[in-house]
């Protein structure tokens, strides 16, 4: 593993933050404020997935049709969105990543940029090949592609700018994450957690694609770029200073070298703090006992100054992680009312099934709930401590290797996975589709060997119990009091990011492979529903162009949730893992690769 | 196969990996089959070689793609693919990878390359309906 020296790094962030200082990234900024656009994967930089159009409401969204549909030509998992950027769409696809550039005047494909790579690394990606999307800013598009290079396209022209090697895939350490653009800096991070790859975030030129810092998840202050007296973690029931090896004092030996703590979800801007925010993932390996500690800082909430890399504060959601809890979900921040009082907050749904409500400015934790009422595998979170209070019969660690601790909820698929929820300013509500899926767990010891996979935990996972038989739901949430606000049953995870409007609208998608639409002020009212080529978990966007309003998703199946489609699976058996509960799939859906587009009739 | 052979064998197969065959000419690996190939009790007590195979199944997470059970997953079935596959087949299979179906190479997996014929004898018996389901114990472990 590669490790520079941090000074090193200190210095040249510091000359970046003088010479990027007064460039806030005016482009990306005037793309997200014209709502025709769809500038980012989130739709703006604080990841609320939300459009101020209004030509498709809840009045007339029943009669929406289809526009126009888009094969990407590859039949893997399509995660993320394409972005519009005035009249020409950026289409991007799983494994081998293609993009393409449409223009939206004619639909005809502008340029197509794929990159060739090593077939190595397809079996390198967990759950799937899929790629959450590409970034846009001052004329250039941004692909972090499978093998790990980040790549600098021409948005005219499709030809490579720059590119750059983020990791080494041959250590597993390969990429599904959308790359973000906050000011002068594009920002990408790391998978390969179940290859005990050490996550890091790295951020880089977006002109020249060098890069300008790096910070580990876990290992030394240093290298995290963690000022022991400035950076701070919610402890005792107030914000303190982590203090010196905050780290490095949570692991046995050298674990932290192969810790894990990938970094692949949706990252989020608050310019005012100047501060990114993002989570990092499981420890590896999956078998607790081989990692005694609390692993920080696996399984975290941080917000790093986005000029130096600097980490302003930390929070970790679950400490020795026994389940898989792998805590890289998006944070959505929003300034709402948390328990009366007004605050720039920062909402998490987290794998491990509760929802986090932070103060956002200083990391203080508000509120920290269930969002399913089925989570067993703790009673609460303690508001002093921050600690889980974990129940003993769930804990994979207290049982031991070679046991199976049977019936944990929500399974390691989390009550959410990456799929983005949404916030609708207008209702004060988040839309989170959720999982409602529990497991069997059973952890054995496992030797590293670089480059092999390093995982340590067999798991069988099953629709919760005792629950409506269905894998997910589609939830309203109140972040300002952690409360369930309604919850609409579906047969399936509800794998999709979601999209809510200024119309009153609230969209995704299903892995049956429905593209729905509700009443957001009421999410049991099913306004729209159209099945799609294939099962649905990319997420929901929404642009304007030439005066007419539309509505899109992708549509292939992949994924966790859809790893079992590729096989053809036919027979019945005992312990079914990801496949026992999805396995009904196959009635609904094949693999496909597409893109739908709807709109109203006429005008 | 002893140690040290294994780990100059690995070390070439860093190198060639992917380019020829390196052990493909090896006059020693795949290394010989057991005879029996296994011994299975009540459907679930295994002998010791065939539990080290069950173990290298496990480390190398060959549940990830083919299923906890082997019942398939992103990858085949292997109850079924071991119906199909000679064991030469298999091991070249398991050490070279089929990278563009997704199957990884396990060649630089001193773990797998060393249980090759361990873990086949598993499989094999999981493939024969001998054992009864993927979890075994060691007999007489019990």
């Amino acid at each position: 593993m590669k490790i520079k020296s941090s000074s090193k790094y200190l210095m040249s962030a510091v000359v970046a933050a003088a010479s990027g200082m007064a460039m806030a990234n005016a482009d990306v900024e005037k793309n997200i404020a014209d709502s025709k656009n769809w500038a980012m994967q989130a739709g703006d930089m604080y990841n609320q997935r939300y459009s101020k159009l209004t030509q498709i409401n809840a009045g007339n969204v029943g009669k929406m049709q289809v526009a126009w549909t888009f094969s990407t030509g590859v039949l893997r998992g399509h995660e993320g969105s394409p972005l519009v950027i005035g009249d020409t769409m950026y289409i991007h696809s799983a494994f081998p990543n293609k993009v393409f550039a449409v223009d939206l005047n004619t639909n005809k494909i502008k340029w197509k940029y794929e990159p060739k790579q090593d077939p190595a690394v397809i079996p390198q990606m967990c759950c799937d090949t899929v790629n959450r999307g590409v970034a846009y800013a001052e004329g250039k598009v941004f692909l972090q592609q499978a093998d790990s290079m980040l790549v600098a396209l021409d948005a005219k022209t499709g030809k490579e700018v720059w590119k750059t090697k983020n990791g080494d895939p041959k250590l597993g350490a390969v990429n599904t994450n959308a790359p973000h653009v906050f000011k002068d800096k594009v920002i990408t991070g790391i998978s390969g957690g179940e290859w005990g790859v050490r996550g890091y975030v790295a951020a880089y030129d977006i002109k020249t694609g060098k890069q300008v810092w790096k910070g580990y998840s876990v290992g030394p202050d240093a290298e995290m770029l963690i000022d022991p007296a400035k950076t701070t973690t919610w402890m005792d029931g107030k914000v303190a200073p982590v203090g010196p090896d905050s780290s490095l004092k949570t692991w046995k030996g050298d674990q932290w070298k192969i810790g894990g703590g990938t970094t692949w979800g949706w990252y989020s801007y608050d310019k005012a703090l100047n501060a990114m925010f993002y989570g990092t993932g499981n420890p590896s390996t999956w078998n607790p006992s081989q990692r005694p500690g609390d692993n920080k800082w696996s399984m975290s909430i941080w917000s790093r100054d986005v000029d130096t890399g600097k980490v302003n504060w930390v929070y970790q959601m679950t400490p020795f992680d026994e389940w898989d809890f792998d805590g890289i979900n998006e944070m959505i921040l929003a300034d709402i009312k948390v328990k009366g009082k007004d605050t720039k907050a920062l909402v998490h749904f987290d794998r491990n099934g509760f929802a986090y409500t932070m103060d956002r400015t200083n990391g203080a934790l508000l509120v920290a709930e269930k969002y399913d009422p089925k989570v067993n595998w703790a009673t609460h979170v303690d508001m002093k401590t921050g600690r889980p209070q974990v129940v003993a019969k769930y804990s994979t660690a207290q049982n031991g290797p070679d046991k199976n601790t049977k019936g944990i909820c929500p399974a390691a698929l989390g009550s959410k996975d990456q799929q983005p929820a949404s916030f609708d300013p207008k209702t004060g509500l988040f839309y989170v589709p959720t999982n409602h899926v529990c497991m069997d767990y059973e952890p054995f010891k496992v030797e590293y060997t670089a480059g092999q996979p390093y995982v340590g935990a067999t798991l069988a996972m099953f629709p919760a119990p005792g629950s409506h038989g269905g894998m997910g739901n589609y939830i309203t949430w109140d972040a300002g009091n952690g409360k369930i606000v309604q919850s609409k049953p579906e047969k399936f995870s509800v794998w999709s990011g979601a999209l809510n409007t200024a119309g009153g609208i609230s969209c995704y998608g299903t892995l049956e492979g429905y593209l729905k639409c509700v009443d957001a002020k009421d999410i049991t009212k099913e306004l729209y529903k159209f099945k799609t080529p294939s099962g649905i978990i990319g997420n929901v966007f929404t642009y304007e162009f030439k005066g007419k309003q539309y509505i899109g998703v992708y549509s292939g199946i992949g994924g966790w949730a859809g790893i079992g489609m590729a096989a053809g699976l036919e027979k019945d058996s005992d312990g079914l893992g990801a496949v026992g509960g999805y396995k009904e799939l196959a009635q609904y859906t094949e693999l496909g690769g597409s893109l739908t587009i709807f709109a109203l009739p006429g005008q | 196969m002893n140690m040290d052979m294994m780990k100059k064998l690995s070390a070439f197969a860093v190198f060639a990996m992917a380019i020829v065959s390196p052990l493909a000419g090896a006059a020693d690996w795949p290394p010989p089959l057991k005879e029996p190939l296994y011994t299975v009790v009540d459907g679930v007590k295994v002998d010791p070689d065939t539990m080290q195979g069950f173990r290298t199944w496990r480390q190398a997470a060959c549940d990830r793609c083919h299923g906890p059970e082997q019942q398939g997953l992103v990858g085949p079935s292997l109850l079924e693919s071991l119906k199909q596959l000679t064991y030469e087949e298999f091991a070249v299979t398991v050490r070279d990878g089929r990278l563009q179906k997704g199957m990884q190479s396990f060649g630089t997996s001193e773990a797998v390359m060393k249980n090759i014929n361990n873990l086949y004898a598993y499989l094999k018996g999981r493939s024969d309906g001998a054992i009864k389901r993927a979890k075994v114990q060691e007999l007489g472990s019990e």
